[in-house]
């Protein structure tokens, strides 16, 4: 049989990484660097305050407006432009809430990362 | 013929984006997270455009259409979840370097068993989330084009592991996000065309919602599967050589395959088990699972399951590790939000229509076809078959990018996760478990989708959830306690799901919980992986691991400055990133 197979030309270094069979271990990301550590500290405390902030907004929506809905069935009856209030209560409400929400988180986890990385506590 | 017009473009276009993909495909970080460099905005439109599934541009509507106006909070659980995924995942899971929900839990907590039993949670998620799909492949295409069941799923199949097995996560990416928008315009357009088409009659009739008691025009139903009906008295159905035969009042069991036209004027019968679109109940924005007169519960239930199973999808996960760093990841998380919401505002206009329209097809189960069936009872003519088309076109690229992303994560569990692997073995991966997944959709026809996806969501928020969560936010979590939790939520919503498909009798609160077990299930799980944690005792760098995650990626202090700081760490610059010495410090800062 004809040998003539292409053959990748590397290095005889990458020749040997290749061949070599590829190291499957216990993996961990990078390390905290000790300098860092305040820095990673501080952002935790702080991303974790808004954090629970705004979950804690998600949920008053989510939780809230069905309980709203449920005691107030007078809202079925009440129409804009012939829709029952109640069904846009369920599409005009949380969507636009929830993108005001993301927005407002994500201004607010960005700033603190900006505020850290120009003053490392 | 209005199927082949309508599905070979959207297939080519996949193939084609597929192979452009294929360019530069070394790695199993090209393969499985397109080499990390996918911008936020084409990153978040890519993740709609996968998380848009049949699930969205079918089901919802025909939810609606056969449960109630209370349907519509399914979509608003569907994009809290990504407020979730902002606010608590997105950034610091990036941030970990992992590249699948697997290799997070290793990394974080240093376990390879724990690896594993996330790799086969990934797998029973996939499962319960692709099956559907292919399903509503076939289904979608029998309806439309006549062909049989088979070939929807097959085609589906090929096309999806085609274009994966050739460009991986690239190719996905560039596929979802062309398919996000194509789908948002088929979505958005026939749905003002609708509007505008139908007349101030029935746009009057869609607001003021009347139980479904008599067919207004000849309407002929096709029973795939078979269905017990309750004739009312006066019920007729039209024999197939054209006369009109009364049928006998009382229970009917129609077998499937049956075909039954009813001619107009008819009273319709009832499906046994199942209220009328329409009826009592109907109009109310509240879900009430199983009609059992608790909707407050069955809706909070829905929107905990939809919600908290959103963050721990392994494909939506894995296209957050896509992003170049975790800033980038959060904005993503934050822009598909915004892109959701876009589309969430139209499935109830399909819905509130199908119920005056095409209120039938619930009588036979196919409530999921009322979007595609829509543009055929509003216009017979050739912009009504135009429309159809282009739904048709929009629900199979919906099922294509669902399974992309799907297909992709199961061979990243496989190959990366399970047992080591590179790039040819993550190719073959993807063949075998399309392969596999079309044999289990075959006789799948007759399952309901939405259970089986119900099930995903809450297997994913009862296992992948708390783990994320937990692994992210609490240093003391040990792997002991991972294990623990992950089993517990995985056993105790799915052996909800088990019990309920054997149709116990009970009622009241407890049904609710049991069709919907994830108020209780994923509480379950978060209690468990405390409770054995605070038994255990966390290895002595978990704190240094989580805050790592917290730690983004812009700060000033690379390695010019960092010589600068004063440290009291000794000389050489290795020893200060020994262990001993990060356990010291975090062990002081995080109390």
């Amino acid at each position: 049989m004809t040998t003539n197979r292409r053959v990748a030309v590397m290095s005889p270094q990458t020749r040997l990484a290749h061949a070599r069979r590829r190291h499957r271990g216990r993996w961990r990301p990078a390390t905290l660097d000790p300098v860092d550590a305040p820095t990673a500290a501080a952002l935790y405390h702080r991303q974790r305050a808004r954090a629970i902030a705004s979950l804690g907004l998600l949920f008053a929506l989510l939780l809230g407006l069905p309980l709203l809905l449920s005691v107030l069935p007078s809202l079925d009856d009440v129409r804009l432009l012939g829709v029952p209030a109640s069904w846009l209560a369920l599409v005009v409400v949380p969507f636009p809430a929830m993108v005001l929400l993301a927005f407002r988180h994500l201004r607010r986890a960005e700033h603190v990362e900006d505020a850290s990385g120009e003053d490392p506590a | 013929m209005i199927a082949a017009f309508a599905v070979a473009p959207v297939v080519l276009v996949t193939l084609l984006i597929g192979l452009r993909g294929v360019a530069a495909m070394r790695t199993t970080s090209d393969f499985l997270v397109a080499s990390r460099r996918v911008s936020p905005l084409l990153n978040s439109a890519a993740v709609s455009g996968e998380y848009l599934s049949a699930a969205s541009f079918l089901g919802v509507a025909g939810l609606v259409v056969k449960d109630g106006v209370g349907s519509l909070w399914y979509p608003v659980g569907f994009t809290a979840g990504y407020i979730a995924m902002l606010t608590l995942v997105a950034a610091p899971m990036r941030r970990s370097g992992a590249l699948t929900v697997p290799d997070f839990a290793e990394a974080r907590l240093a376990s390879p068993s724990l690896r594993r039993l996330a790799a086969v949670v990934v797998l029973v998620i996939s499962g319960l989330y692709l099956v559907p799909q292919f399903r509503t492949a076939g289904l979608v295409l029998s309806v439309v084009g006549g062909t049989p069941y088979w070939v929807g799923v097959v085609l589906a199949g090929v096309a999806v592991s085609a274009t994966l097995a050739l460009g991986g996560m690239r190719a996905a990416t560039y596929v979802q996000a062309f398919q996000f928008v194509f789908k948002l315009l088929l979505f958005i357009i026939p749905a003002i065309w609708l509007l505008l088409e139908v007349g101030p009659t029935v746009r009057e009739q869609a607001v003021h919602p009347v139980e479904f008691t008599e067919f207004e025009r000849d309407t002929s139903v096709v029973f795939r599967v078979g269905a017990t009906l309750d004739v009312p008295p006066g019920a007729a159905e039209i024999a197939p050589d054209g006369t009109r035969t009364a049928l006998p009042p009382g229970e009917w069991q129609v077998p499937a395959g049956r075909t039954v036209v009813f001619p107009e004027g008819s009273p319709a019968p009832e499906l046994r088990g199942e209220t009328a679109p329409g009826a009592a109940g109907w109009e109310r924005p509240l879900l009430d699972l199983r009609h059992e007169g608790y909707p407050l519960l069955s809706t909070w239930a829905v929107l905990i399951a939809t919600m908290l199973g959103t963050m721990g999808l392994p494909h939506v996960i894995m296209r957050f590790h896509t992003s170049p760093d975790g800033r980038a990841a959060r904005r993503t998380a934050a822009f598909t939000v915004a892109l959701l919401s876009v589309f969430y505002l139209f499935p109830g206009i399909y819905g509130a229509l199908g119920r005056v329209l095409v209120p039938h097809l619930y009588l036979s189960g196919a409530t999921d076809s009322a979007v595609v069936a829509l543009p055929a009872q509003v216009d017979t003519g050739a912009t009504g078959t135009l429309f159809t088309g282009l739904l048709t076109a929009g629900a199979f690229a919906a099922f294509l990018a669902t399974s992309l992303g799907l297909v992709l994560v199961v061979s990243g569990a496989i190959s990366h996760d399970l047992v080591p692997g590179g790039l040819r073995q993550l190719r073959v991966a993807v063949v075998v478990a399309a392969a596999v997944v079309v044999l289990l959709a075959l006789p799948a026809a007759r399952l309901d989708a939405g259970t089986l996806v119900t099930w995903g969501f809450t297997v994913a928020a009862s296992t992948f959830c708390p783990l994320l969560v937990l692994g992210i936010w609490w240093p003391r979590l040990t792997a002991t306690g991972a294990i623990a939790g992950v089993t517990n939520g995985l056993l105790g919503s799915s052996g909800a799901f088990l019990v309920s498909l054997l149709d116990p009798p009970v009622d009241g609160w407890l049904a609710v919980l049991l069709v919907q077990p994830a108020p209780w299930s994923v509480p379950l799980a978060f209690v468990t992986m405390v409770g054995v944690s605070l038994f255990g005792r966390p290895p002595p760098w978990s704190t240094a691991a989580m805050l790592r995650l917290h730690l983004h990626e812009n700060r000033s202090s690379l390695i010019a400055d960092r010589a600068a700081v004063a440290r009291d760490l000794g000389h050489s610059s290795w020893s200060a990133r020994r262990s001993s010495a990060v356990r010291r410090i975090t062990r002081r800062l995080v109390r």
